[in-house]
């Protein structure tokens, strides 16, 4: 679906040369929700703004599909971009239209459609997004959340095969992030919409994507499946981003190690295995008896999974035999000794 | 001037201050009607072609820049008199009402303009961009983003414009021009009626109370929400 190759951009600031993005590819299949993760001025705000072009990167490709946007003139840029929704931080909304004026907007700027039909499509939209009632009010009488999905009704008018989400929950509380998040779930769903979202906090990550690539200073270090990254996390900014949400906590081993000085082990449960008794089953086969030390169980999407730290206080079998008698109870267990 | 006796002021010749304040209204309005028509663009172009805009275009904008900075910088009366050779080609006499109307628009269009340039650049960079994500073209940008977000600023620096059109209207006087600032100046200030003075100011300051009024108000309509 989208296929990023070679982005460089680079911004001058007093006189100083800096890498908004260094060297960046990534690709995005089709109907996935693919985030892009880091810290402000990690760049991924450069990054998505150069999927639809509002950003010119300095060299590099977009391939949208078949479609090279970097090498479409400007009046073909504008009529691809009515197929590619944005949903922004603080909304962006016209203060001087309604509420259903803002859905028609993107409809009127496309045209094709008589005043009948845009108005059909706008009561439609503002259903999908829970507004119904709210369609003559003005942006100002609002709540961030109802503000929100009057975004996401606004990028979605012209069904765009692509939705980019700049930070979309994050001037929101944390009851109305789930709420959006769920509707963004919903919606790449019911319409198998790709979805490319930035944003700085792992749980959105968590809740709904199903790729997620890590930036740090202008350049991606690290990208794969959600389950991975959260589960073995590689390089040390992904961790550090992880801390809040109790997974891929290596750099903490070493203190556990020196605190309490038994053999550790690390247990990585995913699917099934996390709901079942599993520790306990293989403690009476093998007299395995551990101490609980850290660790978090959680859902990545939909999937249960979890990562247990323990100490081992007694075993019957060697500690290098225990990866096996895990791995056939379908867990990882790797052996910190 | 010591001492004003009110009932002078039923010596003053209300039909010449009637006839004043009509001239003052008619330099007021076609004035104000001709700076808005090719002031507002003038504004829209100077905001879309400054640096980092929508279409840069930074040397159009220096030049429009020290052109409108030339204009504002010049005092009214001086404009009077420089343009009688334009205000004879465009309307075939320099005097009279009709005189006044030519330099009083070439006055206000430059400070309309940098008005409304400064009016659009508080219009959110982000509502601009959202609208150029959606596809917007320029005309579509202007037309259906930038103006109406920036409504209530527009009509408050019409508002602005207005009354500054009725203090250049004073001054029209020098080429004939007429109205209740002539009338004050001549009647007023060379020929010590001090009533006369008072009238038409107590008139001005009624005019210029009700513009600002009534731009308040539509304001206020027009504020979103």
């Amino acid at each position: 679906m989208i296929e990023v190759r070679n982005l460089s951009k680079h911004f001058s600031h007093e006189g100083r040369r800096i890498a908004a993005l260094d060297d960046v590819s990534l690709q995005v299949a089709a109907g996935e929700i693919y985030g892009i993760i880091g810290r402000s001025g990690a760049g991924k705000s450069t990054l998505i703004r150069c999927l639809n072009l509002l950003e010119r990167p300095d060299s590099g490709t977009v391939k949208l599909g078949e479609q090279e946007l970097t090498a479409l003139p400007e009046g073909e840029l504008q009529l691809r971009r009515q197929r590619i929704g944005m949903v922004f931080q603080h909304f962006n909304l016209l203060r001087s239209r309604t509420v259903a004026g803002n859905v028609r907007f993107p409809l009127e700027l496309a045209g094709g459609l008589t005043p009948a039909q845009m108005d059909a499509r706008v009561d439609e939209l503002l259903q999908l997004v829970g507004l119904a009632d709210h369609k003559e009010k003005r942006p100002s009488q609002l709540s961030g959340g109802q503000k929100q999905r009057v975004g996401i009704a606004r990028a979605l008018a012209n069904h765009p095969d692509l939705l980019l989400c700049d930070e979309a929950t994050s001037a929101l509380d944390p009851e109305t992030t789930d709420s959006i998040l769920a509707l963004l779930a919903d919606i790449n769903r019911q319409l198998n919409l790709t979805i490319v979202l930035i944003t700085h906090d792992m749980r959105v990550i968590r809740q709904l994507c199903d790729h997620v690539s890590v930036m740090d200073h202008g350049k991606v270090v690290e990208k794969g499946s959600v389950l991975d990254v959260f589960l073995q996390p590689q390089h040390a900014v992904t961790r550090s981003l992880l801390a809040e949400t109790g997974f891929g906590q290596g750099e903490r081993v070493d203190a556990w190690r020196a605190r309490i000085g038994v053999p550790l082990l690390k247990l990585t449960f995913v699917g099934e295995p996390t709901l079942s008794p599993v520790l306990d089953k293989v403690g009476r086969e093998t007299g395995l008896r551990v101490n609980l030390l850290s660790g978090t169980l959680s859902e990545i999407r939909d999937t249960p999974c979890g990562q247990l730290l323990v100490g081992v206080v007694a075993s019957d079998v060697e500690l290098p035999a225990l990866p096996e008698i895990f791995a056939r109870e379908g867990v990882r267990c790797e052996v910190l000794a | 001037m010591s001492g004003f006796d009110p009932s002078l002021l039923l010596t003053v010749d209300w039909p010449e201050i009637g006839t004043a304040t009509l001239d003052t209204l008619t330099m007021l309005g076609v004035s104000l009607l001709f700076t808005i028509v090719f002031g507002l663009p003038l504004g829209v172009l100077l905001y879309i072609s400054a640096p980092g805009q929508l279409r840069a275009r930074p040397r159009l904008y220096a030049v429009m820049s020290f052109l409108v900075n030339v204009l504002r910088s010049l005092p009214f009366v001086i404009l009077l008199i420089v343009l009688i050779p334009l205000t004879l080609l465009l309307v075939g006499t320099s005097i009279g009402v009709a005189g006044a109307i030519v330099p009083l628009v070439v006055g206000a269009i430059p400070f309309f303009g940098r008005l409304v340039e400064n009016v659009l650049r508080e219009v959110d960079r982000g509502v601009i961009e959202a609208s150029q994500s959606m596809g917007a073209k320029l005309p579509q940008i202007v037309f259906k983003v930038l103006l109406p977000e920036a409504m209530p600023g527009l009509i408050g620096a019409a508002t602005v414009t207005a009354v500054a059109l009725v203090g250049y209207t004073a001054m029209s006087g020098v080429i004939g021009g007429g109205g209740l600032g002539d009338l004050a100046i001549r009647y007023g200030y060379q020929r010590f009626q001090t009533e006369v003075m008072i009238v038409t100011v107590a008139l001005l300051l009624v005019l210029v109370q009700a513009l600002q009024s009534a731009g308040d108000a539509l304001v206020r309509r027009c504020r979103f929400g």
